[in-house]
Order: structure tokens, then C-alpha cells, then sequence
């Protein structure tokens, strides 16, 4: 109840007008780029964790290259967007160097702020493509062939789950194939365990929360859009991704993410949830908040939505970028061709925990796929790498409107998981309303 | 400013040779500072700020309003946002949002700020000053953290709310997850965090009604009922105005609870205005329809407090 909400945009614009006007006229002096000389580079991070990654990356980079300094900056998610947007609305004024972006991001800001990062085909990164899953190295690429960004982590479609509440409810993971077995499983298991199979923030009151829908979507090779950007969010594929959510949600084995205010995964420990399909970095977190439950979880491919369809699908991934107006460009793509590029600054940061980079060669090193032992059976790693490896996984084209679309589609599957309405009608009315507000077509 | 002017120093006539230095100095500064300037030279440094920050930002997003993000230019696109807002089904889910909690919920606020006023001011009450203060005190709370208390407190599973209602038999509600009780939420959280600020506010006018109005009104068999009507009421007419516009515009402008407490959700239920023109703005990088909104966002804001002093003056 501010009276500072429109003034607040009003403001930013401006302050970015003038900014930027300032920037125009003082750029023309500064040649600091020269080889040699000290310089410092900045990186900014969205997480504790991605900055804890790089660090050991950053230190063996500093040493080989005396006079370099890359600072990395945590400067935290969702704060890195808003800071990212507005110094672009600002022409670029206050970027680093060098900045973490989303794979959802990357294609609004391009498509809105041309020129706002360094097109990094043009200082050498068409090298590194043959060493990148194909699939995490196209979602960096523009629509002519830019390259925009290089995978720093990718995430897959993830499936944890507690192997000892399943054995307890005799269900046997390896035999079921598709989501509508593994549901209907989910009913036993509940009757058995009292645990429900996965959870949802049903009312999306805390973030869109359409990741579930769209990876099981992506699983049938359909998305919010084609590849030519026209809207398929109501395809059959999206439709039979929700009917599957209202299916587990009707037999009452979808907890609601919103019950469990408590955090650190504790749901999870105390067997109220006996699945996580969120993506491949879970398995990571989930260790660490609760090492407890070492012995009793199991990671595994995801069942397919059709029997023989694709058990995996790339869930999301960040890129390490430029900025279009950074002075130290050259030793910007220097210190991210070693630290994501070469099997020494990868292998410098395998330190951690479920580290899933999109540098193929990393994933034959010794050691990437062993486990700490904290699951059964195979490793979250391996897991990973037997994911992100299929030969039919593709890279959703996001569009500088998906923002717009995961909005308009989480009310969509609100009103079916909380108000029972029909997943195609909803998908349907989502479309048009997407339609109206982008003025892109939906796709016959 | 004319008769001050010809009364004025200034006019005497200009120093003779022998004048001392100081003195032509003093001359010197009379030449730029006169009294006609003065009130413009004080007021030069607000004016300067206000024409760079308040101004200029104003008329850039009135010209942005016009504009669309074209493949990153921004391309004149006349009328078309203004037309746009029009025929957006989200916008007038918005508008209806920010209205129903316009018209439900600052009536009850303004109420109840009343009479815990009234009772504030009676002189039957112990500790005062403590009531006083713990009514106040939500009025400083940042609102981000409030915001955050309260979605924890209105948790459906382990929320105090929820866990509360059990304890006596009463069923979970589901606080933030339905569309109804999702509004709901949001009104009580309002009315919480402002009651105190309003109830202040009437306090201070209710000290300057004078006491001789009751006595009068008591001795001509007016009770207390009547006497808060015929006395209190009429007494308390300029702070009534004073919060009903402040509140309106407060509410129209209404974006940091349902923000952090909802998320505009589920389904839009408690999206506003001010939400609906952030997501726009920093969302979705629509800078060009977000000005739009916030024009006619300022459009309504100025009608409705017109039409508010209007109301308030005839009834005079």
C-alpha cells in the first residue's frame, strides 16, 4: 500500500535514460582492455552455490594468469534478475563483466535489449560446441547463430525417490514405465505409507509452479512453444500433461506444496512426500539438508509419459555470459572457456555435490558418476549424464515471452487442481489469453 | 509582494564612492537576491530535484506509454497500450480485485480505527498509552516482514491460524489457496498493518472537539449513542476525508501484500493494479504497457479522490 508502485518504474526508467545517456557520451575514452595491465573482472552469480563453484575454478585462473582478477559476486536469486533488468534498461549501465543467466532468460533479454551481451561466436566459442551436450549448448544459441551464453550448470528432469517407503509398500520402481503406473501406484503407496506420491504448490501462491508440467510436456517433445514461436501450450501433449496432473491430484496422492512451511526438505525426511520430480539439482540439496536419510533414496530415470516415449528432458540451465559494453571481453571469454571448457577448471569445481555441467568430456573423468553412497543404486551423477546424453533431447524454444506463458499457464492448472475445471478447456482459454497478450499465433 | 517590494532596502540608491568595501559587496548580493526571488531561490533546490526525479520520469513514462519494445527499440505506437488495457481480460480481473477490497475492506478499517479512537480518548481507560502503542506499532513494521509472518501464520497444515481453529473444533481454512479466503487474508492483513495509523489520525481530531459540545449535548438528553453520532461524527469530518482519500489511493495502489503474501494468486484472485504493472514492467519487460497502466492507474486515483472531496464538501 505504497504509493511508490508507479513511480518506482517511472523512476528506474528514468534514472536508466540518463544513465545511459551519461554512459554514451564517456565510453568513447576508455581503452583499459589493453594486455598487461591489471584489470579486474566481475562475475555475478545467482546463488551461494553457483559462487562456491567457481571458486576453485577462479583461483587456478588467477594463477595462470598473474594481473587478472576475477571478483564473483553472489548476488542471489530472484535479485540477480531485477539487477540484470534494469541496468539493461539502463543500456547496459552497472553489468559485470561477466553474469549468470537462466536459460529462460537469456531469450527475453537478447530479443528486448539487442546488444546486451557479447556474442561469444565472435571471440571464439564455436570451438567448445562439439564439447557440449547439444541440447544445454543450443538453449545459449540466438536465432542467427549467435552464441549468447555458455552452460555453466544444466539441470535434467529430476526423480528421487524413497526406496525404502516403496519397498514397504511392495512397489517395485524398475517395473514401472509410465506416469499413469507410476500414479496408480502412488494410490497403494499412500493406502500403505500414508505418504503422497509428489507434491505441487497447487495454488501457485509462492512461484509459477508449471516446472512438473513442462518437463512432462517436454517429455512428449511439446512445450508452451514450437520452434517457429507459435503457441502449443493446449496441444494433446500439454493437455495429457495436466490430465496426468489432475489424475494424481483426483486420487488424492498430490500433496500440496503449501502445507509444508517448515523448509529443508523436511517433508521429505519425515514421510510425508515420498518423491521429488522436480529436477536433477534436488538430489544434491536433498543430501545435504538432510543427511540423515542417507541409505533410504534412490534417484532413477523418469517413467515416460507414452510407454517407449523419453524418459528424460532438459529441466532448465544457466549460461555464463558477457556483457555487450564490458571492457575486459577478451579476458572475460578467457576466464570462462577455462573454467567451463577445459578439463582442468571443470574438474576444479567437481568438488561439489551433484555438480551437472554441460561439458561432455568432465563426465568420463574419474570419479564424476560415484556417489557419496548417500543413495541406493546408482548415482544422482550418473543419472545425470544417462539424461542429459539422450540423442532425441531437445531445446524447448522459450521466446522472450515465456515469463508471460508459465504465468498464464500455472492459473490455467490452478483453476483445474484447485476449482476442477477441464485440462483442455483451461489449456485452451490459457492459449487465447497468451494469444491476445503476445499477438502471437496459436499453433493449428 | 509588490508592497513588500516598495517598503524593501533594496530601493535605496546605489552606494557613493567612499562606501566601504563590505558594503558594495552587500550591494553586489542585493542585485540577484530580491524579495521578489527569494521564495525561488529557496524552493530552487526541491523544484530541481522534483523537476529531475518526480518530473521528468513522468513525462518519459507518458512517452513510453506510447511505445512498444519492437526487437529493442522502443516504436511509437500511439494509443494502442491505452487501447489494449481495454480489452484485457486480466487488467479487469485486476481492476475488480482492487476495487472488492476497496469497497469491503476500508470501510471496516476505517471503522474500527473510529472507535478504537473513541475508545482511546475515553478517560475510563487504563494504560492508555499502552493500547495506544500496541495499536501503533504495526504501522512501523517493514512490510516484507509482515508480509512473511503472515503467510507463515496462515499456513493451511502447521500455521498458528489454522492449528488454533482445530484446537476448538473449528475446520482448517484454506487460507491462501482459495480464491475467496485468498482476499480474505489479504483484507485482514491490511486491516492489521493500517487500522493504527488511521485510528491516530482520528485520535488527534477527536482532542480537538470541544468538550463543551457534550456537556451541551448531554444536557440536552442526548445519550452516548447520540452523542457519537450528533458530536463525535461531524467533529471528526476532516479526518474521515483525510483517511477515506489516503486509503483509497493507498488501496488502488495496493501491491507489496499481495506480492509477498499470494503471489496475485491462485488464479489471479488477489492480483492488482500495482501487481498486474510490476509483473508487466520486470516480468515480462513490457515497459511500454506497464506506463499505460500506471496512467490510467493515476486516472482513476485522481476521479475517484475528486469525487471523494466532492462528497465530503456538499455534505458540509
Amino acid at each position: 500500500m505504497e504509493l511508490r508502485t508507479l513511480t518506482r518504474v517511472a523512476t528506474g526508467l528514468t534514472v536508466g535514460v540518463v544513465a545511459a545517456a551519461a554512459l554514451a557520451g564517456c565510453t568513447g575514452d576508455s581503452g583499459s582492455s589493453s594486455a598487461g595491465g591489471d584489470q579486474t573482472v566481475t562475475v555475478w552469480t545467482a546463488g551461494t552455490s553457483a559462487a562456491e563453484l567457481l571458486a576453485p575454478a577462479v583461483a587456478e585462473f588467477e594463477d595462470a594468469n598473474p594481473g587478472t582478477t576475477i571478483d564473483v559476486v553472489d548476488v542471489g536469486n530472484p535479485a540477480i534478475w531485477e539487477k540484470i533488468t534494469t541496468s539493461l534498461a539502463a543500456g547496459g549501465e552497472g553489468l559485470p563483466d561477466i553474469m549468470q543467466i537462466g536459460i529462460d532468460y537469456l531469450p527475453g533479454y537478447t530479443e528486448k535489449f539487442p546488444g546486451a551481451f557479447a556474442d561469444l561466436s565472435t571471440l571464439g566459442a564455436d570451438d567448445l560446441a562439439a564439447d557440449f551436450a547439444p541440447s544445454a549448448w543450443g538453449g545459449g544459441m540466438g536465432p542467427d547463430g549467435e552464441l549468447w551464453g555458455v552452460p555453466f550448470e544444466v539441470n535434467t528432469a529430476g526423480f528421487t525417490y524413497n526406496k525404502s517407503l516403496f519397498d514397504a509398500a511392495g512397489i517395485d520402481m524398475s517395473t514401472i514405465t509410465t506416469w499413469d503406473e507410476l500414479i496408480e501406484a502412488g494410490v497403494t503407496l499412500k493406502a500403505k505409507t500414508g505418504a503422497s506420491l509428489f507434491e505441487l504448490d497447487k495454488a501457485a501462491t509462492n512461484h509459477p509452479s508449471a516446472d512438473i508440467w513442462q518437463t512432462l510436456t517436454q517429455q512428449q517433445g511439446s512445450f508452451y512453444f514450437n520452434a517457429d514461436g507459435e503457441i502449443t501450450l493446449n496441444s494433446a501433449e500439454g493437455a495429457k500433461s495436466l490430465e496426468l496432473l489432475k489424475k494424481a491430484n483426483d486420487l488424492g496422492v498430490l500433496a500440496d506444496a503449501a502445507s509444508f512451511t517448515a523448509g529443508g526438505a523436511s517433508q521429505y525426511a519425515d514421510g510425508s512426500v515420498a518423491t521429488n520430480v522436480d529436477a536433477s539439482w534436488w538430489a544434491g540439496y536433498f543430501e545435504d539438508a538432510q543427511p540423515d536419510q542417507a541409505g533410504k533414496w534412490a534417484v532413477a530415470l523418469r517413467p515416460a509419459v507414452e510407454e517407449g516415449g523419453a524418459t528424460a528432458a532438459l529441466a532448465g540451465a544457466s549460461y555464463l555470459s558477457i556483457a555487450g559494453n564490458s571492457e575486459h571481453k577478451d579476458a572475460a571469454w578467457e576466464f570462462i572457456a577455462f573454467a567451463l571448457g577445459t578439463l582442468e577448471g571443470q574438474e576444479a569445481m567437481q568438488t561439489a555435490h551433484a555438480f551437472t555441467p554441460g561439458f561432455t568430456p568432465v563426465y568420463s573423468s574419474d570419479g564424476f558418476t560415484d556417489g557419496s553412497g548417500f543413495y541406493v543404486g546408482e548415482s544422482p551423477s550418473q543419472i545425470f549424464v544417462d539424461s542429459i546424453t539422450q540423442p532425441d533431447l531437445a531445446v524447448p524454444t522459450f521466446t522472450s515471452d515465456y515469463a508471460r506463458a508459465i504465468k498464464i499457464y500455472a492459473d490455467a492448472q490452478t483453476k483445474v487442481l484447485i476449482s476442477g475445471a477441464d485440462p483442455q478447456e483451461a489449456l485452451d482459454e490459457a492459449a487465447q489469453l497468451l494469444a491476445d497478450a503476445t499477438g502471437r499465433e496459436i499453433a493449428g | 509582494m509588490i508592497d513588500l517590494a516598495v517598503q524593501s532596502p533594496v530601493q535605496s540608491p546605489p552606494p557613493l564612492e567612499s562606501t566601504p568595501p563590505t558594503r558594495s559587496r552587500r550591494s553586489a548580493r542585493r542585485s540577484w537576491l530580491t524579495p521578489r526571488n527569494t521564495p525561488y531561490v529557496l524552493l530552487a533546490p526541491v523544484i530541481l530535484l522534483f523537476a529531475a526525479f518526480k518530473g521528468y520520469p513522468i513525462l518519459s513514462a507518458a512517452y513510453l506509454s506510447l511505445t512498444t519494445n519492437d526487437g529493442g527499440t522502443q516504436r511509437l505506437v500511439g494509443i494502442a497500450n491505452y487501447e489494449r488495457i481495454f480489452n484485457d481480460p486480466l487488467f479487469y480481473r485486476a481492476l475488480l480485485n482492487t476495487l472488492v477490497i476497496l469497497v469491503i475492506q476500508v470501510p471496516i478499517m476505517l471503522a474500527l480505527a473510529m472507535l478504537l479512537a473513541v475508545a482511546f480518548h475515553s478517560t475510563l481507560l487504563k494504560f492508555r498509552t499502552v493500547f495506544r502503542l500496541g495499536y501503533f506499532l504495526p504501522v512501523v513494521m517493514g512490510l516484507v516482514a509482515y508480509g512473511v509472518i503472515f503467510s507463515v501464520m496462515l499456513a493451511t497444515d502447521n500455521g498458528i491460524v489454522n492449528v488454533t481453529l482445530q484446537s476448538i473444533g473449528l475446520p482448517k481454512v484454506p487460507w491462501l489457496q482459495d480464491p475467496v479466503w485468498a482476499k480474505v487474508s489479504l483484507m485482514i492483513a491490511m486491516t492489521w498493518h493500517y487500522t493504527g495509523i488511521n485510528t491516530v489520525i482520528y485520535l488527534a481530531q477527536r482532542q480537538t472537539i470541544p468538550q463543551d459540545l457534550y456537556e451541551a449535548a448531554a444536557m440536552d438528553g442526548a445519550g452516548h449513542v447520540r452523542q457519537f453520532f450528533n458530536v463525535t461524527l461531524p467533529g471528526l469530518r476532516p479526518a474521515i476525508l483525510l483517511t477515506v482519500v489516503t486509503s483509497t489511493i493507498g488501496t488502488l495502489q495496493l501491491f507489496d501484500e499481495p506480492y509477498i503474501l499470494t503471489n496475485g494468486g491462485p488464479d489471479n484472485a488477489t492480483l492488482t493494479i500495482g501487481m498486474y504493472l510490476y509483473e508487466n514492467a520486470f516480468t515480462y519487460f513490457d515497459f511500454g504497457y506497464a506506463s499505460a497502466i500506471g496512467f490510467v492507474l493515476v486516472g482513476m486515483v485522481v476521479i475517484l479522490s475528486v469525487a471523494q472531496f466532492r462528497l465530503f464538501k456538499e455534505e458540509k
